[in-house]
């Protein structure tokens, strides 16, 4: 009896052990990311990484500016939310609130097909059909600009935004539909004032969540938005080539030595990268925690 | 003031299946211009062998390889350390700081871009463990990278099982990880399995880790150790797509890349969401 | 409250409490409940007498809420001491659900489940599955089909399985948690007879919504209100002669 006592607390300390991996390994991410980060400004000043307006790794006085690269990343996060989110959250609403049960069945799986496709496939597509798309229409020097890129992150974005606004707005007590139908409200009215309202905390969490898949998406970014490291403007900037953040991690990593200033001047990069999805994966928990329907 | 909001009513759910059609329009367009201009290349030869001149012709072997190897190499560590850490969660966890710690760093780890998991990745397999540019390092890396995923799933599956299954088992004697092992994973197989098979979906499609990691350029040997350098197939359309020696002339050969990449994560995914839905059905009767 | 048993005294409680959070969910529950013969719990339902069974066998620790405090004793030993054995505690006290709850596996398999895991040799369990098919009166149904799966019986015969299920571990007491109500009258009567020949060599302990029932197969008879155990008799007397206002206005209320 003794013995059995044992093992199962021996049983349950290892299954603490796996469980406990994952704070593990978050920490140790923070660790290393924000070490090998802050070894850059032994040479570099923080202020001047903030505040500098050019990304110069290479030049002979190398500059390291991180402006160019996070508003590059904001450009294209804010053109593809602007993009995925209404057209998310009207396939969301579409799905659960007006299609034929069956047929939103063929439905739902479908619009998750976006989410298995890899990034490199739509950077691929993006590059070869998009981009000189994008280049006739509006008659550009290049395709490959930062619009390019928030379509394709759009996209990508979308299945993440309806299959979460969906579970938000299914979830909508079916009585406090009733209400709103039985007090002579058409069914659009009922949506719109009540339905949609009470879904908003899990159609924001949905957003939320949808930004930051955007602002970490890397290669296909990387492919059609054309990575020139230059302060954009908005909303000009969207017709011209920008440089994310990720996108310059993944370019220039291939190529700088380890321990130099750039290599680490990227784990910096990295590490402001980590710390704004760090935010939004909080605030997107927070509200899908705090506002869930308890009926 | 009735007809108004009748009309409205018209155009907004006209709108709002525009809407759908679109984003149905992005599926079919995307699938069908890999598919239409993938398949003339496929061929016995291009699966087995190796690329040759310069990459412009020959095969994408040697990148097949590669991500079957990562496939394998994360699996290894993430299942086990998956399942074992949703019985935790889900089999004895107290509410309470501890536990609310270890699901913020989950969901925090799910949602971290995966061209942060390539710098951490870089910065402790490759070069604080010495693993070098490896297999090992980049299976480590993408092992992390899907953790959350496999998790969750695991978590989703252990709940659905009905609590009686465990109340029969404890009131007949039975320890508590002898009922999770005899009684409630055994129920929980298929959702499992599911998440598992997310999992390679996602590892066989991730390009950035593999670039910070490991992944090679062109490296037409197979990979001898798990120390090797290696070719896979999401960085191999990469490579070829921006900066091969002849981008238009490769294209065709990009074309397959993109389609046999795109077959093994669909293929990977038409099983697991087929298992899910047949699992939740059995479960409804 | 009766003094002595003729059979002799299986399960003592004394000043049992218990909390779920700040809720009080029984006061001061005091009992003993006779060897070898049938105990019957009635009440409305929320009066706690499912809650109590749960007590016997530690079922209510899996709630992380509860608290208890009190003495229970099964065959002379505390089971709520520091040295007790919840496992071993659970062998000796088995339980039969409400809801029938068969593991997806087949019929031999559950059978076998409890025996094997304790330790019983290959060799022994088809001997041991069918005693207790036997004991549990499912045999002669299923003899020839024991590799099915128990989730394609009846629900009588889910429930007979339970019962062989529980009957394989060699318990002393069984506690029956309303194991009758999610069935039709049929397989009712069938479990009914089953646990008046399982009491001459069990202790029984059974929870039930149905007074006839209670009135049909129990000895004794504790009827609980409001997570007080109101009365606790002699069936007949409980039935025909209740001592206390509560008793007879629920058993005439139901009885019309």
């Amino acid at each position: 009896m003794l013995n059995r006592n044992i093992k199962e607390k021996g049983i349950e300390s290892l299954l603490f052990a796996a469980g406990a991996t994952a704070v593990i390994a978050l920490f140790l991410l923070c660790i290393f990311l924000f070490r090998e980060g802050a070894l850059l400004f032994e040479n570099y000043p923080v202020s001047s990484f903030l505040t500098d307006t050019k990304w110069l790794p290479t030049a002979t006085k190398p500059q390291y500016g991180l402006l160019p690269l996070l508003l590059g990343s904001f450009v294209v996060t804010v053109g593809s939310i602007l993009f995925s989110v209404p057209l998310g959250i009207a396939s969301a609403i579409y799905i659960s609130e007006i299609a034929d049960p069956k047929i939103a069945n063929v439905l739902k799986p479908v619009t998750e097909i976006l989410a298995g496709i890899p990034s490199v496939v739509y950077g691929f597509f993006g590059l070869v059909i998009l981009v000189p798309i994008v280049q006739k229409t509006l008659s550009l020097p290049t395709g490959q600009t930062a619009l390019t890129g928030s379509i394709m992150l759009g996209i990508m974005a979308l299945p993440t935004i309806i299959s979460i606004s969906e579970d938000a707005i299914s979830s909508v007590p079916r009585s406090i539909k009733e209400g709103s139908l039985a007090l002579g409200s058409t069914e659009w009215q009922t949506i719109y004032k009540v339905t949609v309202p009470a879904a908003l905390s899990g159609i924001s969490a949905a957003v939320m969540l949808g930004i930051g898949r955007a602002i970490g998406e890397t290669m296909t970014v990387m492919m059609v938005s054309g990575n020139s490291a230059i302060i954009p403007g908005f909303p000009s900037g969207l017709f011209e080539s920008v440089r994310t953040m990720t996108a310059t991690i993944a370019l220039e990593m291939g190529e700088v030595p380890q321990g130099s200033d750039h290599f680490h001047a990227l784990f910096a990069i990295g590490s402001v990268l980590f710390i704004t999805t760090f935010i939004i994966n909080i605030i997107a928990n927070y509200i899908k925690r705090r506002y869930r329907f308890s009926l | 003031m009735f007809s108004n909001a009748k009309l409205n009513e018209k155009i907004a759910f006209a709108l709002l299946k525009v809407a759908m059609a679109m984003v149905i329009a992005f599926v079919v367009i995307i699938l069908y211009d890999i598919i239409s201009n993938g398949y003339g290349i496929l061929s016995i030869e291009f699966i087995t062998s190796a690329p040759r001149k310069g990459m412009t012709q020959g095969g994408i072997f040697p990148a097949i390889v590669g991500t079957t190897y990562l496939i394998m190499g994360s699996m290894i560590v993430a299942l086990p350390l998956g399942i074992l850490a949703a019985i935790y969660l889900t089999e004895y966890a107290q509410p309470g700081k501890t536990t609310w710690m270890i699901e913020m760093a989950i969901n925090n780890l799910a949602g971290t871009p995966s061209v942060v998991f390539g710098l951490f990745g870089l910065a402790i397999f490759v070069k604080y463990f010495g693993f070098g540019d490896s297999i090992l390092s980049a299976s480590l890396t993408l092992a992390l990278l899907i953790l959350p995923i496999i998790i969750r799933a695991s978590q989703e599956a252990l709940l659905t099982v009905p609590k009686e299954y465990r109340e029969a088992s404890l009131a007949l004697g039975v320890t508590k990880w002898e009922t999770i092992r005899k009684v409630v994973l055994p129920a929980a197989i298929p959702g499992v399995v599911t998440g598992a098979i997310l999992g390679v979906g996602r590892v066989a499609g991730e390009t950035a880790p593999i670039l910070l990691t490991g992944a090679a350029y062109f490296y037409p040997r197979l990979p001898s150790t798990i120390f090797s350098q290696f070719m896979a197939l999401p960085y191999h359309l990469y490579v070829l797509a921006t900066a091969g020696t002849n981008i238009s002339q490769t294209r065709p050969i990009q074309y397959g890349t993109a389609l046999i990449l795109l077959l093994l994560v669909l293929f990977v995914n038409v099983i697991a969401v087929t298992i899910r839905s047949h699992y939740r059905k059995k479960l409804k009767r | 409250m009766p003094e002595t048993y003729e059979n002799g005294t299986e399960i003592e409680v004394k000043n049992l409490n218990l909390w779920y959070g700040d809720n009080h969910a029984l006061h001061d529950i005091s009992i003993d409940i006779p060897k070898n013969s049938v105990t019957a719990f009635i009440g409305p339902s929320g009066c706690g007498k499912s809650t109590f069974l749960r007590c016997l066998n530690r079922m209510n620790d899996l709630i992380p809420s509860c608290r208890i405090e009190g003495h229970v004793n099964v065959s002379g030993e505390d089971i709520y001491s520091r040295e007790t054995d919840v496992v071993d505690l659970r062998k000796k006290v088995g339980m039969v659900f409400q809801k029938p709850n068969p593991f997806p596996m087949s019929i031999f398999d559950n059978i076998s489940y409890g025996p094997k895991i304790h330790g019983m040799s290959k060799k022994e369990m088809p001997s041991i599955v069918e005693n207790a098919l036997k004991s549990g009166a499912l045999w002669e149904e299923i003899a020839d089909r024991l590799d099915a799966s128990a989730l394609d019986l009846s629900g009588g015969q889910q429930q007979r399985l339970c019962i062989a299920r529980t009957l394989a571990v060699k318990p002393e007491v069984i506690l029956f948690d309303e194991p009758c109500s999610a069935l039709d009258p049929i397989s009712t009567s069938k479990i009914e007879d089953l646990i008046l020949e399982l009491k001459k060599d069990y202790t029984i302990v059974i929870v039930t919504h149905n007074m006839q029932q209670a009135a049909r197969i129990s000895d004794y008879t504790a009827f609980f209100l409001l997570g007080d155990l109101i009365e606790f008799g002699k069936t007949n007397q409980i039935f025909e002669n209740p001592q206390k206002k509560e008793t007879e206005d629920y058993i005439t209320g139901r009885f019309g």
